[in-house]
């Protein structure tokens, strides 16, 4: 075990939306830009960063039985820093991410790295998987915020690059088209890894 | 820690951590919130200004339920009334800044502050095109879409919606004002 | 009327799955079969109407009375989890049947952001307790609809023949979108 591949396990092998299928709330919800995508992977990476570090080092403290709201105590703290940060530093971002930010409290991912990993490990190793996860999260939306933009709008990262023949695809940047270009990613990438698919499942 | 973990232990390392939390939070919350009143306070005189062109300042008046932003040039000249209002669009709350003359009962301009029309349609009511062509409209114009207004293809409900909102408000102002200042 | 308006709001154009992408996690994990989905439906709009009022009451009384909004998540997601577990310890002491067909699902809710992100979305709206009870159970409505239809159509699809890089995930998400674009159709029909 080496801090190295705790780390690089989130960015592909374990990555937490490609493969686990983890935190698919916010992934869909705010990917419509690429922008959006980038501060919600990096709000994320901190409640994991924070909340990881935190809940690692109390393991031997919390009583076996009320680990799980103390992790959610932990857990809802770091996201209410997180949010009252955005909203004093980067208000436009803040408010295009909206109820979303409040909502990392139940990302499955952050209560199942604590869960599973933070509080199974020293400290060292909990940092290294948390910022592996934080990065793979990120860089996933990051992603589908990128293809949804371009075929949305023509831009990236608000940057117009498709020119004005281009007729948006509107239905990219809804609802509907978040699960449509997830599920296609989703087939593409199964595609890649030849076909190994995995199953739906959060917990 | 023992398998068998006592009631007391746990209701104290709960609380603890309850309480820290508490004070991180009050601790962030006191650091934040004069930048998060600032920011707010500022977006506000923005809109404000925005929608009274060539106004410099302005300053709160309360009339009936209302509450007015009177803008004055740097001469202390009254450039017009702005009132933030807000209706119901196509998926949810309009929220608008209306600057108005009220003294010959034109629109100066209009700023929509925030929406959730759908992105690409609806959405396009934030686009200057859109919000400019109100402009100088009478009170007592029709405030039609595809008529007196220019409708978003696609989105003539937003169009409506919009021009609504800015018909209703106008009359509430009226009613306030008595048409005098 | 107002309240059906609530409603008819919460359950059907703004969607808690397919427009507010809240609640993700159970809607393709639990979707296979649909009595299961069903039965999960059925707990989450239980937790749902009484949380909605739970939660009300929490904002109003508490954190609106002493000026304590930066404790607003940490106090909500506290209150849905001791409540969920009462929920749970309830329904095994009056019903065993019942518990036996929503128990296991119970813990689950406690991480369905569809639960916190309806305590929060409560007091952004301003609803008065009965909205708010109404809001929370046309929410739980909605979401059974969206899950059992899910279900319906993941039953029919197992016979079908999936090619084999859409099978699982891809071709859930792909429905799911097809559903959305459905319920786009109700959307504008009631101004929130």
């Amino acid at each position: 075990m080496s801090l190295w591949k705790e780390f690089a396990k989130g960015l592909w092998d374990e990555n937490p939306v490609w493969v686990l299928l983890l935190g698919m709330c916010p992934l869909l919800a705010v990917t419509n830009t690429a922008v959006n995508g980038l501060a919600m992977g990096l709000a994320t990476a901190f409640v994991l960063l924070g909340g990881g570090i935190v809940n690692s080092l109390l393991k031997n403290v919390i009583p076996h039985k009320v680990r799980i709201p103390c992790y959610i105590v932990v857990i809802a703290t770091f996201v209410t820093i997180a949010d009252y940060v955005m909203a004093a530093y980067f208000p436009e971002v803040h408010k295009l991410l909206g109820l979303f930010i409040p909502l990392i409290v139940v990302n499955c991912l952050i209560l199942g790295r604590s869960e599973s990993f933070a509080t199974q490990n020293p400290v060292h190793y909990a940092i290294s998987d948390a910022l592996g996860m934080g990065v793979g999260f990120t860089w996933a939306l990051t992603f589908l915020g990128i293809i949804r933009e371009i075929f949305g709008f023509g831009s990236i990262f608000g940057v117009q690059v498709l020119g004005d023949w281009f007729t948006p695809w509107i239905i990219a940047v809804l609802p509907a088209g978040a699960f449509l270009t997830m599920g296609i990613v989703l087939a593409i990438f199964n595609v890649l890894k030849s076909g190994s698919t995995s199953e739906a499942e959060c917990h | 820690m023992a398998k068998e973990d006592s009631k007391v232990a746990m209701v104290a390392v709960l609380t603890i951590i309850m309480i820290l939390s508490a004070t991180v939070l009050t601790f962030v919350f006191g650091f934040t919130k004069p930048k998060i009143d600032a920011y707010a306070a500022q977006q506000k005189k923005k809109a404000i200004l925005n929608v009274l062109p060539g106004a410099t300042k302005y300053k709160t008046i309360q009339k009936g339920n209302l509450e007015l932003y009177k803008g004055y040039d740097k001469n202390g000249d009254l450039v017009g009334t702005a009132i933030e209002t807000k209706g119901p669009g196509f998926q949810g709350m309009i929220k608008l800044m209306l600057g108005m003359n009220l003294k010959n009962d034109k629109v100066l301009a209009i700023k929509i502050l925030s929406h959730l029309e759908t992105p690409g349609l609806g959405a396009r009511i934030t686009e200057p095109w859109f919000e400019n062509q109100f402009k100088n409209k009478q009170f007592n114009d029709k405030f039609k879409a595809k008529s007196d207004v220019k409708a978003i293809a696609g989105a003539t409900i937003s169009t409506q919606a919009v021009s609504d909102i800015i018909e209703n408000t106008i009359q509430k102002v009226q009613k306030v004002t008595d048409g005098g200042e | 009327m107002e309240l059906l308006l609530v409603f008819l709001g919460a359950s059907i154009t703004n969607n808690f799955i397919l427009a507010r992408f809240l609640g993700i996690c159970p809607f393709l994990g639990v979707s296979k079969e649909v009595p299961t989905a069903f039965s999960m439906g059925l707990a989450t709009t239980f937790v749902m109407t009484t949380s909605a009022m739970v939660v009300w009451f929490v904002q109003t009384f508490i954190l609106e009375k002493f000026g304590l909004p930066y404790l607003q998540y940490v106090a909500f997601i506290l209150v849905i989890s001791a409540f969920v577990q009462l929920t749970e310890m309830a329904v095994r002491k009056i019903s065993e049947p019942l518990y036996k067909a929503l128990g296991i699902f119970l813990p689950l809710i406690t991480t369905n952001c569809a639960i916190l992100g309806l305590a929060l979305l409560i007091p952004l709206k301003g609803y008065s307790f009965i909205e708010s009870t109404i809001f929370g159970f046309g929410a739980g409505v909605g979401f059974t609809l969206a899950m059992v239809l899910m279900a319906g159509m993941r039953e029919r699809l197992a016979f079908a023949d999936v090619p084999e890089p859409l099978q699982g995930a891809p071709m859930t998400l792909i429905i799911a979108g097809m559903m959305a674009m459905a319920f786009m159709g109700f959307s504008g029909m009631i101004a929130m």
